[in-house]
C-alpha cells in the first residue's frame, strides 16, 4: 500500500472520551510528519464530531486541508508525482468532511489520474463519495481498491469501505457476506501475528485514519464486527447480532455503540438498565444513543440519562439544571446546547385552568420566572382546586406532597379544621417555585375526596 | 508564502467552471448557467464537471448529480437529461451524443440503449466515425459496437488518431501505443520511455501523408512538454513496427519547452500549444523555444482553444487572449 495511512469508513457513533483527545493532541505536539500530523487532525475531527462538537471538528478538518494542500504543492515543487498524488487524495477527503463536494471531486480525479493503480487512493475516493453522500460512487471506487490491493489487511480494509457503501444502497446480501469475509478473516490464524501485537500493546483505540498496521487491524475489527452486527439485527437474527456486539465488547468494554446495542437487545430491564448507564458513561453526547434512549427510557443512571427523562416529562427546571452543570464542563459540545436549548421554556405560556393538569403544573414551574407581570397578577388573583398526596400521614397538619406526581409545599406546615386522609381535595393560590421544583402554594380550604 | 498559497486555494469558487470553444463562439458554463459570451444564458446544473460540443449543440454534465445539460446553439432551448451514474465524459459522433457514465459502466446514447463497459471506463474518444472507450482499471479497450482489446491498464490518458491509439502511463514513465481498427486482434502494442512522469498527451502537428504525427507529452515531474514523433504513416509504422515509430522521440528534445512550474495538462489547436498545472492552475501557452504564463487561478476545464487563441474563465468572465 503506496499511502501511510489507513482510511476506515466510520458511521457509528465512537467512543470519544477526553483521554482518546488528549492522546491524539498529544501526538500532534510531538511528530512534525506530513502522516501523523493529517492522520492525528481527521481523527481529532471525526472524534469532535462524534461528541457533537461540530465547530471544532470543523475546525480540525480546515486544518487537515491545510496541512495536506501544502504537502502536495510541496510535493509538486520536488516533482515527486506518488506524494503529490497521495497529498491530493488526502486533501480530497478533509474537502469532503468539510462539505466541499466539487473541490473534493476535482481533487480525486486528479489523484486517480495519476496513481490509479494504487488501492489506497480508490479506497480515499470511496470515503470521499460516502462521507458526500454518494454511495453508488463510493461502491465503484471501492470495487476498484478491492481489484488492485494486494496485502490482506489492505483488503479487508477495501471489503468493509464497500460494504458499508453497499448497505448505504439498500444491498445488503452482498455487504453481509463481504463482511462475514471480513470478520472471519481477522479473526483468523493469518491475522495471529498482529492480533497478538494488539493484545501485547493493549492497543484498543479506534481510528478513522489509522497509522500501523496494528491500529489499522484493532479500528477495522471494530467497525467490521458493529456493521455486521447490524445488519444481522435489522434481519431479525438476533443472537448472531449479540454475538457480533459482544465480540465487539471484547475487544473495547466501553464501545459506545456496542453497548447501546446489547442494552435494546436485553432481556430484562435491569440488564437494559446497566448496559445503557455504561454507553453514557462511555460517550454521553452521541446523539444516536440520546434518540434511542429517549425511545427506550430505563431507569437513568447517569447525569445527562437523568436529565433526558426530565426533559422527555416536561420537567424542564430540572433538566436544565443538569445541563447547565454538563455545558459548564463541556461548553463546546453542541449536543448539550441542543439539548438545553430543548429545555427552554416555550414563549406561549398559559395559566393553568381552576383544576390544573400535571402537564399544566410544570409548564407553570418551568415559565415561572419568564411570567410577565399581567401574567403574575393574574396568577395572585386565581385559585386553583386539586386533588393532592399529602407526605406523612393523615391527620389536620400537613406541609407538602404531590398533584398528580407533581411536588408541592407550603410556606410552613399548615394546621387544618378537622382530620383528613392524606388524599384529600386542596383549594389554593399559587405563589411561586421553592426548593427541589416544588410549587409554593397557599392552602385556602381543605377536604376529604370520599 | 505557503499560508498565502493556502488561502488563496481555499478562496476558489464552490462551484466547477466548465468552457469550450463552439462555432457560435465561446461558451461557459459556471454558477449554476451556461452562457454563450455575448449572446444566451440559460439555466445550468449544479456542479459543471465537463463539457462539449459539435456544430449546433453543447452538452454540460454534472459528474455529482447525474445530469446533463444539452442546449441547441441556435435556440438555446435545453434539453436536460437524467444520466447513470457518474457521466464523466461526452462525446458527438455525427448525430449521436454519447455520454460516459463512469460508476455505472456504461456508455450512454442519448435517446437509445445504454452500452455496458468494463471496470473504471475512464476515456471516451472517436476516430473515423467510430466510438472507443479506454477502461483504465481493467486494461480493456473498447470499440463501441465492435471488437474488444486489452491494453495495459492505468493509463492517464488515452488519444486516438487515425488508426493508431496512444496511452500515457505516468508511473511507468511510458507511452504505448497500438493500432485499432481493420480486422482482428489489436495489432502488437509497443512502448517507449518518455521523460519522467508522462500524464498528458495531444497531437501537436504532423500527421499527412509526409510527415509523421508529433506528440506533445505534458511531464509534470520534469516540468517539460516533451515533443515527440509518433508513426510516420501507418502502412510505414506496420512496416517498421510501432517501436520503432517512436524512434523520433527526443528529435524536439533538446528544444522541448520548459515551464517554473510542473504541467500535467496539455492542449493543441494548429500550431496553437497551451498547457496546464493543475496544482499551481496556471495555464501557459508555449512554442518549441518558450513558455509564458497566461492566467494564474483557472479551473482544470475552465479553459479552450479558439480559433484566434485562447479563452478561460477568470472567475467571473470569459477572458481570451489571441494567439495567432
Amino acid at each position: 500500500m503506496s499511502a501511510l495511512l489507513l482510511v476506515l469508513i466510520l458511521a457509528q457513533a465512537r467512543l470519544a472520551s477526553d483521554f482518546e483527545i488528549a492522546q491524539m493532541e498529544n501526538q500532534l505536539s510531538r511528530s512534525r510528519e506530513f502522516e501523523a500530523q493529517l492522520s492525528g487532525r481527521l481523527n481529532l475531527g471525526d472524534v469532535r464530531a462524534a461528541r457533537n462538537e461540530l465547530s471544532l471538528a470543523r475546525a480540525e478538518y480546515v486544518k487537515a486541508a491545510d496541512l495536506a494542500e501544502r504537502e502536495r504543492l510541496d510535493a509538486r515543487r520536488d516533482s515527486s508525482l506518488t506524494r503529490y498524488a497521495n497529498a491530493t487524495a488526502y486533501a480530497a477527503l478533509a474537502q469532503a468532511k468539510l462539505g466541499r463536494e466539487a473541490r473534493a471531486f476535482e481533487l480525486l480525479e486528479e489523484a486517480a489520474r495519476y496513481v490509479s493503480d494504487d488501492a489506497e487512493t480508490w479506497n480515499l475516493y470511496a470515503s470521499a463519495m460516502r462521507i458526500l453522500g454518494h454511495p453508488r460512487k463510493a461502491i465503484s471506487a471501492a470495487r476498484n481498491a478491492v481489484a488492485v490491493a494486494e496485502k490482506p489487511l489492505d483488503l479487508a480494509v477495501y471489503q468493509h469501505a464497500l460494504a458499508t457503501a453497499l448497505i448505504e444502497t439498500g444491498n445488503t446480501t452482498e455487504a453481509e457476506r463481504l463482511l462475514v469475509t471480513v470478520t472471519e478473516a481477522l479473526r483468523s490464524a493469518k491475522f495471529a501475528l498482529l492480533r497478538g501485537q494488539a493484545e501485547r500493546q493493549e492497543s484498543f483505540q479506534i481510528y478513522s485514519s489509522a497509522r500501523g498496521d496494528v491500529a489499522a487491524y484493532v479500528s477495522l475489527l471494530n467497525r467490521a464486527q458493529l456493521r455486521l452486527a447490524a445488519l444481522y439485527e435489522t434481519r431479525g437474527a438476533l443472537d448472531a447480532a449479540r454475538t457480533q456486539y459482544t465480540r465487539v465488547l471484547d475487544g473495547r468494554s466501553d464501545d459506545v455503540t456496542a453497548l447501546a446495542a446489547l442494552a435494546r437487545l436485553a432481556p430484562n430491564e435491569t440488564e437494559s438498565a446497566r448496559l445503557y448507564a455504561d454507553a453514557f458513561q462511555a460517550n454521553p453526547f452521541s446523539m444516536a444513543l440520546i434518540r434511542e434512549y429517549r425511545k427506550n427510557p430505563v431507569t437513568p443512571g447517569t447525569d445527562m440519562q437523568r436529565a433526558l427523562v426530565h426533559l422527555d416529562r416536561g420537567e424542564l427546571r430540572a433538566a436544565r439544571v443538569i445541563f447547565d452543570a454538563l455545558l459548564e464542563k463541556f461548553p463546546a459540545n453542541e449536543t448539550l446546547r441542543a439539548l438545553r436549548h430543548e429545555a427552554e421554556p416555550s414563549n406561549a405560556f398559559k395559566l393553568p385552568s381552576a383544576t390544573p393538569t400535571a402537564s399544566e403544573l410544570r409548564a407553570l414551574l418551568d415559565a415561572f420566572e419568564r411570567l410577565t407581570a399581567e401574567q403574575r397578577t393574574a396568577l395572585d388573583q386565581a385559585t386553583f382546586t386539586s386533588v393532592v398526596t399529602f407526605d406523612g400521614e393523615e391527620g389536620s397538619t400537613f406541609a407538602s406532597g404531590t398533584i398528580d406526581g407533581v411536588p408541592f409545599r407550603f410556606t410552613e406546615p399548615t394546621i387544618f379544621d378537622g382530620t383528613f386522609d392524606t388524599t384529600a381535595r386542596l383549594t389554593y393560590r399559587i405563589l411561586g417555585v421553592g426548593e427541589n421544583d416544588a410549587l409554593l402554594l397557599e392552602p385556602l380550604g381543605l377536604e376529604n375526596v370520599r | 508564502m505557503k499560508r498565502l498559497v493556502f488561502i488563496a486555494l481555499l478562496a476558489l469558487p464552490i462551484f466547477a467552471q466548465v468552457l469550450t470553444d463552439t462555432p457560435r463562439g465561446v461558451v461557459v458554463a459556471h454558477d449554476h448557467r451556461i452562457e454563450l459570451v455575448n449572446g444566451w444564458n440559460v439555466a445550468g446544473v449544479e456542479h459543471a464537471t465537463f463539457i462539449t460540443a459539435n456544430e449546433d449543440r453543447v452538452t454540460v454534465l454534472d459528474a455529482l448529480n447525474n445530469q446533463a445539460a444539452i442546449v441547441d446553439l441556435a435556440s438555446a432551448r435545453v434539453t436536460r437529461v437524467r444520466t447513470a451514474e457518474t457521466p464523466i465524459a461526452a462525446i458527438f459522433v455525427k448525430r449521436d451524443l454519447y455520454i460516459l457514465a463512469r460508476d455505472a459502466r456504461v456508455l450512454q446514447r442519448v435517446g437509445g440503449t445504454d452500452i455496458p463497459l468494463a471496470a473504471d471506463p475512464s476515456h471516451l474518444a472517436q476516430a473515423n466515425g467510430k466510438v472507443y472507450v479506454y477502461s483504465r482499471a481493467s486494461g480493456v479497450l473498447q470499440e463501441i459496437g465492435g471488437a474488444r482489446y486489452e491494453v495495459p491498464p492505468f493509463a492517464s490518458d488515452f488519444e486516438i488518431a487515425g488508426e493508431s491509439f496512444y496511452l500515457a502511463y505516468p508511473r511507468e514513465g511510458k507511452i504505448r501505443t497500438g493500432q485499432i481498427g481493420r480486422m482482428g486482434p489489436i495489432g502488437p502494442i509497443s512502448e517507449v520511455a518518455v521523460g519522467a512522469v508522462p500524464v498528458d498527451l495531444a497531437f501537436a502537428g504532423g500527421g499527412t501523408a509526409l510527415t509523421a504525427r508529433i506528440l506533445a507529452v505534458a511531464d509534470p515531474s520534469a516540468k517539460r512538454v516533451w515533443l515527440t514523433e509518433s508513426t510516420q504513416s501507418t502502412a510505414k509504422a506496420v512496416a517498421r513496427g510501432f517501436l520503432r515509430g517512436f524512434l523520433g522521440l527526443g528529435l524536439f528534445g533538446g528544444r522541448a519547452s520548459q515551464f517554473p512550474t510542473g504541467i500535467d495538462r496539455v492542449q493543441t489547436r494548429g500550431r496553437t500549444w497551451i498547457a496546464y498545472d493543475s496544482s499551481s492552475r496556471t495555464l501557459y501557452h508555449f512554442t518549441r523555444r518558450e513558455s509564458t504564463v497566461l492566467a494564474r487561478g483557472v479551473a482544470p476545464h475552465a479553459f479552450a482553444l479558439t480559433a484566434n487563441g485562447v479563452a478561460w474563465w477568470n472567475g467571473t468572465s470569459v477572458a481570451e487572449k489571441r494567439l495567432r
